[in-house]
C-alpha cells in the first residue's frame, strides 16, 4: 500500500478555540470533492423514487409562471415599463426569484438533513450549505432554457430580438452570483436555527412566498404610485439582482437610483458576511445541542 | 522510539445539563427568543448542571500502538473519539497529532443507505478528503476484503448487519488511516471476520505504524489485541498501564460492584417468596460447613441454599447457575424432592468441584420449583444470590503473562502423551 503523496497529512492540533472563519474557507477548498458530492445528492433525492424525475422538474417550475403569465398577463393586461413583452419581463424576474427562493429553502434544510452525518463525521460543515444550491441551479437552468425559448417565440412573432446578443448579457450571471450571495447569507442563518428549531422553514416559506410580492417580479417599479411602497420595496436588498438580470437580459433600464442600489448590494454582503460569521461561531455548539 | 502519534493534553470536554424546569419551550417571550439565537439566559446558567465528560486527560500514544480505552458507560470513552475525530470540539486542553484520522464511530456512520457500496466507498474518501482517482486504485482491494464481490451495486440498505461492517471496516482500513478510531464496532461482526479485522489492525500497525484506539467493554477482545489499555473513570484517567494489569484491575472493580449490587437486591424483596415457599439465603461454604467468601481454586466448595416450603404435598427442585463475564457458565439442577412438608425449612447444597472454576469472579443466580399436581408449578428466582471470587494458586500466577489468560473455566484436564514410533526409520 503506497501513499498517495496529494493525500498526505501533515501534523494538526485539536482546541477548544474555533479557527477563522478564513482557516474554514481554506478547509472547505481541500475538501472540494465533497460539495460536488453533496450536491449531486441533494439533487438525486430530489425525485428518487419518481419514474419521470426529470419531467416532473420542470412542470413544478414553469407551470406556477405560466399561469401567473395569463392571469397578471393576458387577463390582467399587467405591462413592463418599456414594451418589453409581459410574459419575458415577468420570466426574467422570476428567474431570479426563483433562484433565490429555492436556494434558500434547500440551505435552511441541509444542515437538519445531515444530522446523522454531522454527529458521526468530521468535515467542514460550511459544505453543506453552499452544496445544497445544487436543486436551486438546476431550476436556472430550466429557467434560462424557457427564457430563450420565449425569445424565440417573439422573434417569431414581431421579428425583434428582445434579448440580444450583447456584451451587457454578462451582467446576467453577476446578476445570478449576487442572489446566490444574498441566498447563502441568510441560508447560514437559517440552516443553524433549522437544525435546533423545525419552526424556521414553515416561518420561511411564507415570509418568502410575501417577499415576492415585495420584489419587482411580477410589475416594473414604476408602476408603484405610493412613495412609501416605493422606499419600501427599495429597501428589499433582492431588488438590485432582479434589476441587474433584466437590465443584462431584455434591456430595461435600472429603475432604482445608483444609491438604493449599492445600498442593497452591501446589505447583501454583509448579510453574507455576517452569516458565515454566525455559522462558524454555532456549528460545534450545534452538534452538542443535537 | 519514534515521535508520539497523539500526544493529548489535559483535554476536558464539559457538557450543561439542564434541570427539569428550565427556559426550553416555556419562560417570557425574550427568552425564548434569546435562547433562539442562542444567547446565554441567566435562568439557564442557574438552571443547568455542569458534567465534565472528560478532565484533564493527558497521554500520549506512539505510531503502531494498539490502544484499549475501557470504562463503564459514561466514563468519557465516546467522548474522548468524538474530539479525536473532530466532531465535537474540547472545552480545554489540546491535542496534537499528524497523519489522516480515521473513524469507525457507529456502525454506518457516513453511509448513505440509499446509495450503493460503490457511491458510498466514494463518499467516505471524499469524507476523509481523498480525491476520486486515489480511491479508484482503492476500490477493488476495499470490496474484495469486505467480500461484497456481488453486492457492489446494491444500495446498502439491504445489507446484513456483517455486511455492513465488513464495508464500514474495509473502507476505514484503506482511507490510509495513521489513526484509527474504532469505538465498540467489531461487535457485530461474525467470529470469522472480527479475528480478519484484528489480524490485519495488527499487521497495519506493525507494517505501518497505524495507531489504534479501540473502545469494547469485550475484555476479551481488548486483552487479545490490545498491547496497552487506559481506563477512563468518570471522565478521567484513573488507569494507563500492560494491558492484561489493567483488565484484570478493571474487571476486579466491576465485580465488586456487581457484588455490592447483589447485596442490594437482597433488601429490595424480588421474587424468592411466595405462596408455596421462599429462598431464605444462599452462601458458599467450604466442606465443614464455615461460610466463606473467596474461595480457592483448588478446594471443594458448596452452594447452599435454605428455602423454606409452605404448602405439603408439593415437589421441590432446586437449581443453581453460575455466571461469569457475562456468560453462562454451568446450569445444575437437583433431581426432584417429593413429598415436602408445609412450613419445613430445607438446605441443598451442590458441590462444584476442585480446580474446575477460574480464578475470576462469578454470580450465582438461584432458583426453586414447587409444583403441586399435575400443572401447578411455582418458581421462586434469586438473581445475583451471591457473588465471589475465586483464587488461584501461586505457582500458576507465576508462569508468564502470555498463559495468565483464561476461559469462564479452568478445568484440569487429562492429557496423555506418547512418543510415537518413528516408522521411516525402521
Amino acid at each position: 500500500m503506497s501513499y498517495a503523496p496529494e493525500s498526505v497529512v501533515g501534523a494538526w492540533t485539536i482546541e477548544p478555540r474555533q479557527s477563522t472563519v478564513f482557516a474554514k474557507l481554506a478547509e472547505v477548498w481541500r475538501y472540494r470533492h465533497l460539495l460536488g458530492y453533496f450536491a449531486t445528492r441533494t439533487l438525486q433525492q430530489l425525485y428518487k423514487r419518481s419514474s419521470f424525475g426529470w419531467l416532473w422538474m420542470m412542470v413544478r417550475v414553469t407551470a406556477p409562471i405560466g399561469l401567473q403569465g395569463l392571469i397578471f398577463g393576458a387577463a390582467l393586461g399587467m405591462e413592463s415599463s418599456d414594451g418589453t413583452p409581459y410574459a419575458l419581463f415577468m420570466l426574467c424576474g422570476q428567474t431570479t426569484w426563483i433562484l433565490f427562493d429555492r436556494s434558500l429553502l434547500f440551505i435552511t434544510r441541509s444542515m437538519e438533513r445531515n444530522k446523522k452525518l454531522i454527529a458521526k463525521v468530521y468535515f467542514p460543515r460550511l459544505i453543506l450549505p453552499i452544496a445544497a444550491v445544487s436543486p436551486a441551479l438546476m431550476f436556472l437552468t430550466i429557467l434560462s432554457i424557457a427564457l430563450a425559448g420565449v425569445d424565440v417565440y417573439f422573434w417569431h412573432r414581431r421579428g425583434i430580438w428582445f434579448i440580444p446578443l450583447e456584451w451587457r448579457l454578462l451582467l446576467a450571471p453577476v446578476a445570478i452570483v449576487i442572489s446566490l450571495a444574498f441566498a447563502i447569507g441568510i441560508g447560514f442563518w437559517t440552516s443553524v436555527l433549522q437544525a435546533r428549531h423545525r419552526d424556521i422553514r414553515f416561518g420561511l416559506r411564507y415570509t418568502i412566498g410575501f417577499a415576492m410580492y415585495a420584489t419587482t417580479v411580477l410589475y416594473p417599479i414604476s408602476q408603484i404610485n405610493s412613495p412609501i411602497v416605493r422606499r419600501f420595496v427599495e429597501l428589499n436588498p433582492m431588488e438590485c439582482s432582479i434589476e441587474l438580470f433584466r437590465y443584462a437580459t431584455v434591456g430595461t433600464k435600472l429603475e432604482i437610483s445608483d444609491a438604493v442600489f449599492t445600498y442593497q448590494l452591501v446589505a447583501i454582503v454583509l448579510v453574507a458576511l455576517s452569516g458565515i460569521w454566525f455559522f462558524n461561531r454555532e456549528e460545534s455548539a450545534s452538534v452538542d445541542k443535537m | 522510539m519514534s515521535d508520539p502519534r497523539l500526544v493529548i493534553e489535559n483535554l476536558s470536554k464539559r457538557y450543561w445539563i439542564r434541570r427539569a424546569g428550565s427556559t426550553e419551550g416555556g419562560g417570557t417571550r425574550l427568552d425564548r427568543l434569546k435562547s433562539f439565537f442562542s444567547i446565554p439566559l441567566a435562568s439557564d446558567l442557574l438552571h443547568a448542571k455542569e458534567l465534565w465528560a472528560l478532565k484533564d486527560v493527558s497521554l500520549s500514544v506512539e505510531p503502531g500502538r494498539v490502544l484499549g480505552v475501557v470504562g463503564s458507560n459514561g466514563a468519557g470513552k465516546t467522548t474522548l473519539l468524538k474530539i479525536l475525530a473532530r466532531v465535537i470540539a474540547p472545552t480545554g486542553g489540546r491535542v496534537r497529532g499528524s497523519g489522516r484520522v480515521v473513524s469507525l464511530l457507529e456502525l454506518g456512520a457516513g453511509f448513505d443507505d440509499e446509495s450503493s457500496a460503490r457511491e458510498n466507498i466514494y463518499m467516505n474518501a471524499a469524507l476523509n478528503g481523498i480525491p476520486r482517482d486515489v480511491v479508484m486504485r482503492r476500490f477493488d482491494q476495499i470490496i474484495e476484503f469486505a467480500e461484497l464481490q456481488e453486492f457492489v451495486d446494491t444500495p446498502v440498505q439491504f445489507y446484513s448487519s456483517g455486511m455492513y461492517l465488513r464495508l464500514a471496516f474495509s473502507v476505514a482500513i484503506n482511507m490510509e488511516p495513521s489513526v484509527l478510531l474504532a469505538d465498540e464496532i467489531l461487535a457485530v461482526g461474525d467470529a470469522v471476520f472480527q479475528e480478519r479485522c484484528l489480524r490485519k489492525v495488527h499487521e497495519l500497525a506493525r507494517e505501518q505504524g497505524l495507531t489504534v484506539l479501540f473502545v469494547s467493554h469485550d475484555m476479551e477482545a481488548v486483552s487479545r489485541i490490545c498491547d496497552r489499555v487506559i481506563w477512563l473513570k468518570d471522565g478521567q484517567l484513573h488507569r494507563d498501564g500492560q494491558a492484561d494489569e489493567v483488565v484484570t484491575e478493571y474487571q476486579n472493580a466491576a465485580w465488586q460492584l456487581l457484588a455490592a449490587s447483589a447485596n442490594g437486591s437482597e433488601l429490595r424483596g424480588s421474587s424468592h417468596a411466595g405462596k408455596y415457599g421462599e429462598i431464605l439465603d444462599v452462601k458458599l461454604v467450604s466442606a465443614d460447613g464455615r461460610e466463606i467468601g473467596s474461595p480457592p481454586r483448588n478446594e471443594d466448595v458448596y452452594v447452599r441454599t435454605r428455602f423454606r416450603t409452605h404448602r405439603s404435598k408439593t415437589r421441590a427442585r432446586c437449581t443453581v447457575e453460575l455466571n461469569s463475564k457475562g456468560v453462562l457458565v454451568l446450569r445444575s439442577t437437583q433431581p426432584f424432592l417429593y413429598d415436602v412438608g408445609a412450613d419445613q425449612a430445607y438446605e441443598a447444597h451442590v458441590k462444584i468441584p476442585a480446580n474446575l472454576l477460574a480464578d475470576t469472579g462469578y454470580t450465582v443466580n438461584v432458583g426453586v420449583t414447587l409444583v403441586k399436581g399435575e400443572d401447578e408449578e411455582h418458581a421462586l428466582v434469586k438473581d445475583k444470590a451471591l457473588s465471589f471470587m475465586v483464587y488461584g494458586d501461586a505457582e500458576v500466577n507465576a508462569l508468564g503473562s502470555s498463559l495468565q489468560r483464561k476461559g469462564v473455566v479452568d478445568p484440569q484436564l487429562d492429557w496423555t502423551i506418547v512418543v510415537e514410533p518413528n516408522v521411516l526409520r525402521a
